[in-house]
């Protein structure tokens, strides 16, 4: 009898294990819209921050894990990278930086236009010559 | 921050500041940049098959010198499971520390003067390439499109060795990370 229940969990055991190992392994990739951001700035803030100290910037906007950021802003422009990608650019009143903004199609929404002004949530990844977010959805 | 990587930074700010305030006889150069290029990464194994796509890679190309410059945030690197996405991150490319990786070289077999009228031009790409802080030359192959309208693209694939760039792959996991990755590059340049 105790062998049968032993056995019993130990297949349990294995069961749930690997059912965890698959689901881990098949983990999407969280979407930005189902995610608290972490910190709420303007683009001009954003811009600001990475320019003057481009490390100090990178630990609290960026991270050592992945984070959400809302950013508020002015459509610069609005550019269709790919057949299913648009990077939404924001003022910063930098004419040579801006923040970039990448959202998937689906995600943008419809009434953005340049000079619209506008709330985005993304995961920010550093600065190049612009302050880049990713997977990015409107806040608002 | 890496001092590599703040020069490669300011190098590339440097260019487009530089290139704002140039006077009228340097305009005669041609530069091409774009801030949308897209580089892909593949791995192949039989376990299994590993993609990211980076459609954020900034690059400034001066034509009439061939000088080219490419800077990559690694983190703006995107995959479609989250577990390899963070083992990329924190495992493989260490991006906390080596947040960006760059190419710094030079596109021969094409001038500027081509890019005036449309073809296809094939061209060699030769440099140095930095990812997890280590630097290695590269030479490939590349190609420069320019179309009916003056659009100028260009793209390349070549291969890269994690552990020529100090990253180490794990035994556990080494059949299922390619030897070499793939990396497509695909550009959409714009004339500066």
């Amino acid at each position: 009898m105790n062998k049968k229940i032993i056995l019993l969990v130990v297949l349990l055991a294995v069961v749930g294990g690997g059912i965890y190992a698959w689901a881990q392994y098949d983990r999407k990739v969280a979407s930005t819209a189902d995610l608290d951001a972490r910190e709420s700035v303007t683009a001009e803030e954003l811009l600001s921050a990475f320019t003057a100290d481009e490390q100090q910037a990178t630990e609290r906007f960026v991270g050592t894990t992945e984070q959400v950021i809302e950013v508020s802003g002015t459509v610069r422009s609005m550019e269709p990278v790919s057949a299913d990608v648009t990077n939404v650019t924001l003022e910063t009143g930098n004419e040579l930086a801006g923040v970039v903004c990448e959202f998937a199609n689906t995600d943008l929404h419809p009434d953005w236009r340049s000079g619209a002004t506008v709330k985005v949530k993304g995961i920010c990844t550093g600065v190049l010559l612009d302050v880049v977010l990713v997977r990015c959805t409107a806040a608002e | 921050m890496n001092t590599e990587k703040q020069g490669t930074m300011n190098s590339l700010k440097n260019i487009c500041i530089a290139l704002s305030m140039a006077p009228m006889a340097l305009m005669a150069q041609e530069r091409f940049a774009t801030r949308n290029g897209h580089i892909t990464f593949f791995s192949h194994t039989s376990m299994e098959d590993i993609e990211a796509h980076n459609r954020k890679v900034t690059t400034v190309w001066d034509a009439t010198t061939g000088a080219v410059e490419f800077a990559v945030l690694i983190k703006a690197f995107e995959f479609e499971k989250a577990l390899m996405q963070e083992h990329f991150n924190e495992n493989y490319m260490d991006s906390n520390t080596f947040p960006k990786a760059t190419f710094k070289g030079k596109i021969s077999g094409v001038s500027a003067a081509d890019l005036k009228k449309a073809g296809t031009y094939p061209v060699d790409v030769t440099g140095e390439l930095t990812i997890h802080g280590v630097a290695k030359p590269v030479t490939t192959k590349g190609t420069i499109t320019v179309d009916a309208s003056g659009a100028v693209k260009a793209s390349s694939e070549f291969d890269v060795k994690p552990e020529d760039h100090g990253i180490e792959i794990p035994g556990v996991v080494r059949k299922n990370i390619a030897e070499r990755m793939k990396v497509t590059v695909a550009l959409d340049y714009a004339k500066m």
